[in-house]
């Protein structure tokens, strides 16, 4: 099964509208399940809902033998976590399919790492999804650990210097 | 309110989705201290339930500036009532709000990949972005 996400908050009409046509060509031979959001196009060639519980959606995940997605963070970090491969698709300002293209910017920098497959355009999609099955992603390596230092020394530095913070401010 | 020494008071304020997914991963940086949390939609609440308080104040952006007006006030109600002492928020619209409120309200900003100025600390995760400009930080990233 391909899981299809799209992210809540925005529709995404051009991606689900694009899968459902490459499934009409039959260019992809496996189920494909959705999650679209607010999307108004409602697909005929695939199940589909709004939203899902976090469990049922990470249910979902687990089962996918790959994903097809906005390029968002969330959901490129969900694919790497669990190993799947993901095409990305990302939501472009001009369509109003978000406030600003860092979407586009992220498929880039994602891309170059071999991280994703991206579709730039509605067009790339049937051959980007003919790639998806044998896409291995590379593993991404992150620093949680320095950051998570960082944060830390700064909040000790807050408790120490016992600076004018509101409320008691007494550490 | 902050009771116990060595405790601060601190806002985690994450949209759901990826930005709440960022925020998390550094859920050891708060563990002695007392936290609650901002975030956009109910689904996600469940979870963060056990390790402090959840306020979902919905989603905004700047095409529906009535949905700007009452997320904002939600936040304002939210800040006023918890008085945070510090707020660690990775954005979006709605934690850039509780950071704007909770710092006119004396609180320290945590701010992590996105561009305010009026954090204390602001990290982000790509390093062309540190080179770029002077008081910003990239350590690493989270994701």
């Amino acid at each position: 099964m391909i899981f299809l996400t799209v992210g809540t908050q925005f529709p995404f009409d051009r991606l689900v509208r694009a899968v459902d046509s490459v499934l009409d060509e039959g260019l992809i031979d496996e189920e494909v399940f959705a999650q679209i959001g607010e999307t108004s196009y409602k697909p005929h060639n695939f199940e589909s809902v709004a939203s899902l519980e976090k469990r049922l959606f990470d249910k979902r995940l687990k089962e996918a033998s790959a994903m097809i997605g906005h390029a968002g963070m969330g959901t490129i970090t969900l694919a790497l976590e669990n190993g799947k491969p993901l095409l990305v698709m990302p939501r472009l300002k001009k369509y109003r399919e978000v406030v600003n293209d860092h979407q586009l910017a992220i498929a880039r920098k994602f891309e170059a790492y071999g991280h994703v497959l991206v579709a730039y355009h509605e067009k790339d999609l049937p051959d980007k999804a003919g790639q998806l099955k044998g896409f291995v992603p590379t593993k991404r390596r992150t620093q949680v650990e320095e950051v998570a230092r960082r944060v830390s020394t700064f909040l000790d530095g807050l408790c120490e210097s016992g600076q004018n913070l509101p409320g008691k401010g007494n550490c | 309110m902050a009771g116990s020494a060595n405790k601060l008071r601190i806002c985690l304020a994450a949209s759901s989705g990826g930005h709440l997914t960022e925020l998390l991963t550094l859920s050891d940086c708060w563990r002695q201290h007392e936290v609650f949390y901002v975030t956009t939609v109910p689904v996600t609440g469940g979870a963060l339930r056990k390790s402090g308080a959840v306020y979902v104040v919905g989603e905004c952006n700047r095409q529906h500036p009535m949905r700007v007006l009452r997320v904002f006030w939600r936040c304002l109600k939210v800040i006023f009532k918890e008085r945070p002492e510090v707020v660690i928020s990775t954005g979006a619209a709605a934690g850039c709000m509780v950071c704007f409120l909770a710092r006119a309200l004396g609180a320290k900003i945590i701010w992590i990949d996105s561009i305010t100025n009026i954090a204390g600390l602001f990290l982000v995760q790509w390093p062309e972005l540190a080179a770029k400009y002077r008081r910003v930080e990239y350590v690493g990233t989270v994701i």
